[in-house]
């Protein structure tokens, strides 16, 4: 097969990026990987489980703000202790939004979960004495593995020990999501996504199984969310707002929902792609629409559906 | 007795879908409902199958009142059943399609890190099924790509799959061609032996089926039970065949 | 004390009146098309923006500034036509496909709009100075309430009333209804649906870009007014129901109002607490006040 040579070539380019390419290219890595987790997560929800949240970058925030409110306000610093505190908190959080959102479907869905975004947008907004209002949290830059690298400038720190520690983390991440999505869970998932009144009749609970894979999900969006707000050092209420859960559910569809490795393939083109079109042009949400419409209109299967030769995705039991 | 309807009424707003319905299946039974359309039957497979709460009387499985319980709970309970619509999850294959089944059966459906293809007993059981309705050679197809009557044969095999006590089957050869329907059936009939299932109710349309395949036949009309018997008794009965064909002439 | 309520009760109904345009756009749309358009606020935005050059090439050729609300509501209806234009090149390839993907595509109008708006406009606001109390302002109960603010309510008050004429006494309102009901049956008895779609998606952006030109005067054209009103728009149809003209009638009144209340008692709440009515709605009602479709 294919896909292990792939990805070992893909591998090894990932560990040894730091040491060959420019520092700026490097940085860019952070986003995508953190974007990476938060997809891998999304996809469970869209690609598995077929509901599109319009309000997923709540979970985000989510985790950025708490990995803000550790480092300025707590004073906790190790990463170790930020993440698993972001993934609590998405739980808490996830477990009654989830339960009441799973309960609906298709556009009710969407609707729904759009609605607790912006509230917590504008909780996030509004009650500025908590949150710090439209300027947003300082986030520190997090001890990794015990020690605070001081010897580290700040390009340094991301360059080197917090790039590893976010590939460590997506590498995870991504080994976590693979063994969901083939286990028995993860079929009975994709009964629900093809057939929520047949999957019934065999006995799988559909609130119940939607609403894990909402947890789930909702996890993954915070863990990303606290890896991508340390390289700017700072969280606003704008990554909670609804347009930034548009432009995930975007990257998700841009490398391929039905794939595996197509929301991370997305985040990675859509990072990239970004950057690329902002240093000529500086509207890349012109561009960015035109693909997106694009894609919905004549590749709705996203960059893997295109790549695809089989028009299965590589998963669970095939012989 | 397996399962008991007792004086079954269901009421939308004024209308009555069913008006004092009361039936039984015994041990071994192979029992097809029949009537026109609009006499009540998907209700009362609604009702049988607990999704819908009867406005008055009360169904009982293996003893226990099933009104409303819903589907998830009834197919715990051992009853399961196929639909009129066929109903399959196109972007599965075949073989995962009965994995699902089991998976529920076995009740591993909360394993989020287990291997689904390590699962030996889950695999074993899934190609169980697949041989018995004669799918084995069509594991790895798509659900969707699958031909009408082999969809009909996968709806009906992963309710089998659940090795429920009582089946109950909505129009299981509809839409499938003359030839191939006497196939369905006998598949069918096999494997409900092979499984150990108690018995089986059908509902369905085309009369050499019902015939030929039933111990009894109940026929509904108009909310009601209009005969409850076995299939030489409804031959003779002048008001089932008249239901049957259409009204009475003259 | 009553020139207060006034003030706020003027301030919601005015709010209320802009939102009913753009909510009665959605809902006409979401009817007869099932398509939830995520761009309705950038139309508005659009609107706004097109109002605010018709305003200013008008009175500066000469155009007497009393006439200005002519050159805005005419600007802002004309580039409403723009819509015609979207439904023929990029809503028409979705209509068979998944809501979602409806949804993402009225999604990438959003994106692109946003930026040919900034292309086109820039990115600091823009507004028509103080033509807004050209019209002078009245005393109601003590309050004070700049004409403008009246005629605009009266406006789209005659708007809804037309639109009601519309939809129950002319026969393109009879189809847009039957098309609504019951889309395959509407095109078994021979109605044209692809010269329906377009009609009624250019009449619902065409309400938006109204909307949006004729709220100006009384504010300024910024760049993030297209992704902020979609959720008050939103709130508006999820309250009086999706697919309902009187729910975005009833629905705007309550938005529009809460809102004025909300910002004047307690300004954190603002749109907190409408977001609040929304889960609470689509939690105890999913219908909302007079919508069809249910959860």
């Amino acid at each position: 097969m294919r896909t292990p040579v792939v990805l070992s070539l893909v591998g090894i380019a990932f560990l040894g990026l730091p040491l060959l390419a420019p520092a700026y290219y490097v940085t860019l890595m952070l986003p995508f990987m953190a974007y990476g987790v938060v997809l891998l997560g999304l996809n469970l929800l869209f690609g598995y489980t077929g509901l599109v949240s319009f309000g997923h970058a709540l979970f985000i925030g989510i985790g950025a703000y708490t990995g803000a409110v550790l480092t300025t306000h707590l004073g906790v610093r190790h990463m170790e202790l930020i993440l698993p505190a972001a993934a609590l908190a998405a739980a808490v959080v996830a477990a009654p939004v989830g339960a009441l959102c799973v309960r609906y479907v298709k556009i009710y869905f969407g609707m729904l979960t759009l609605a607790f975004g912006m509230v917590f947008y504008t909780f996030l907004l509004k009650f500025y004495k908590l949150t710090g209002g439209d300027e947003g949290m300082r986030m520190l830059r997090p001890d990794l593995l015990g020690s605070e690298w001081t010897t580290f400038s700040k390009t340094a720190y991301l360059i080197g020990p917090y790039y590893y520690f976010s590939l460590a983390v997506l590498v995870v991440a991504t080994l976590l999501m693979w063994r969901i999505v083939r286990s028995p869970f993860g079929l009975c998932l994709k009964t629900i996504r093809d057939n929520p009144l047949k999957a019934e009749s065999l006995g799988v609970s559909v609130p119940r199984y939607r609403w894990y894979a909402f947890m789930i999900s909702a996890v993954y969006a915070a863990v990303g969310g606290a890896l991508l707000a340390t390289p700017t050092g700072n969280v606003d209420p704008t990554l909670a707002y609804w347009t930034h859960s548009g432009n995930i559910v975007f990257m998700v569809l841009l490398g391929g929902f039905s794939s595996f490795f197509g929301p991370l393939l997305g985040a990675f083109v859509f990072i990239f792609l970004q950057d690329t079109v902002m240093s000529v042009f500086p509207y890349w949400r012109l561009i960015f629409g035109a693909v997106l419409a694009f894609i919905v209109i004549f590749a709705p299967g996203g960059l893997m559906g295109l790549f695809a030769r089989r028009r299965r995705p590589v998963e669970v039991s095939r012989a | 007795m397996i399962l008991e309807a007792r004086d079954i009424r269901k009421l939308y707003g004024a209308y009555v879908a069913l008006d004092g319905v009361s039936l039984s299946i015994r041990e071994g039974e192979f029992v097809s409902i029949i009537g026109p359309n609009g006499a009540g039957k998907s209700t009362l497979i609604n009702v049988l199958t607990g999704v819908l709460q009867p406005s008055a009387g009360s169904v009982r499985f293996k003893g226990k009142d099933i009104g409303g319980i819903g589907t998830v709970a009834l197919t715990r309970l051992g009853m399961a059943r196929s639909f009129q619509l066929v109903q399959v999850f196109a972007e599965l294959t075949v073989l995962e399609t009965l994995q699902a089944a089991v998976i529920s059966r076995l009740g591993r459906g909360a394993r989020l890190f287990a291997s689904l293809a390590g699962d030996r007993q889950v695999q074993a059981e899934a190609l169980e099924i697949a041989s018995l309705f004669g799918l084995s050679d069509k594991a790895h197809a798509l659900a969707r790509e699958l031909p009408q009557g082999d969809k009909k044969l996968l709806d009906v095999a992963s309710a089998f799959a659940l090795r429920p006590e009582i089946i109950l089957l909505d129009e299981p050869t509809s839409g499938v061609s003359t030839a191939d329907k006497h196939a369905i059936m006998e598949i069918l009939v096999g494997a409900a032996k092979r499984i150990g299932l108690r018995a089986i109710i059908q509902v369905e349309h085309d009369m050499d089926i019902v015939f030929g395949y039933s111990d009894r036949i109940i026929a509904l009309h108009q909310g009601k039970v209009l005969a409850d018997a076995t299939p030489a008794q409804i031959q003779a009965d002048a008001r089932v065949v008249d239901m049957v064909v259409g009204r009475r002439r003259h | 004390m009553t020139a207060n309520l006034v003030n706020i009760l003027m301030g919601g109904v005015f709010h209320a009146a802009i939102l009913f345009l753009v909510a009665a756009g959605l809902q006409v749309v979401f009817g007869v098309q099932r398509i939830f358009n995520l761009a309705c606020g950038s139309f508005y935005a659009l609107g706004a923006y097109t109002g605010v050059s018709a305003v200013g090439y008008f009175t500066g050729h000469g155009g007497p500034p009393a006439l200005f609300i002519i050159p805005l509501a005419l600007g802002g209806l004309a580039v409403g036509l723009v819509g015609a234009v979207v439904e023929r090149s990029l809503l028409r390839f979705v209509y068979d496909r998944d809501e979602t993907f409806q949804l993402l595509l009225t999604f990438s109008l959003v994106l692109m709009l946003e930026d040919l708006i900034r292309m086109t406009w820039g990115t600091a606001p823009v507004s028509t100075g103080g033509l807004y109390l050209t019209y002078g302002q009245a005393r109601i109960l003590g309050a004070t309430v700049p004409v403008y603010n009246l005629i605009v309510i009266a406006a789209s008050l005659a708007i809804a009333v037309g639109i009601g004429w519309l939809l129950t006494r002319t026969a393109f309102g009879r189809i847009i209804r039957a098309s609504a009901d019951n889309r395959e049956m509407a095109e078994a008895l021979g109605v044209d649906m692809r010269w329906v779609y377009v009609r009624v998606f250019t009449l619902g952006t065409m309400l938006g870009t109204l909307g949006g030109a004729l709220v100006i005067p009384a504010t300024a054209a910024m760049s993030e007014m297209g992704i902020e009103l979609i959720v008050e728009a939103f709130a508006v149809v999820v309250i009086g129901g999706l697919g309902s003209m009187r729910g975005a009638f009833v629905g705007a009144l309550v938005v529009g109002i809460l809102r004025s209340v909300a910002i004047s008692v307690y300004p954190e709440l603002e749109m907190l607490l409408i977001y609040l009515i929304v889960i609470a709605v689509l939690i105890w009602r999913p219908r909302g006040l007079f919508g069809a479709v249910a959860a």
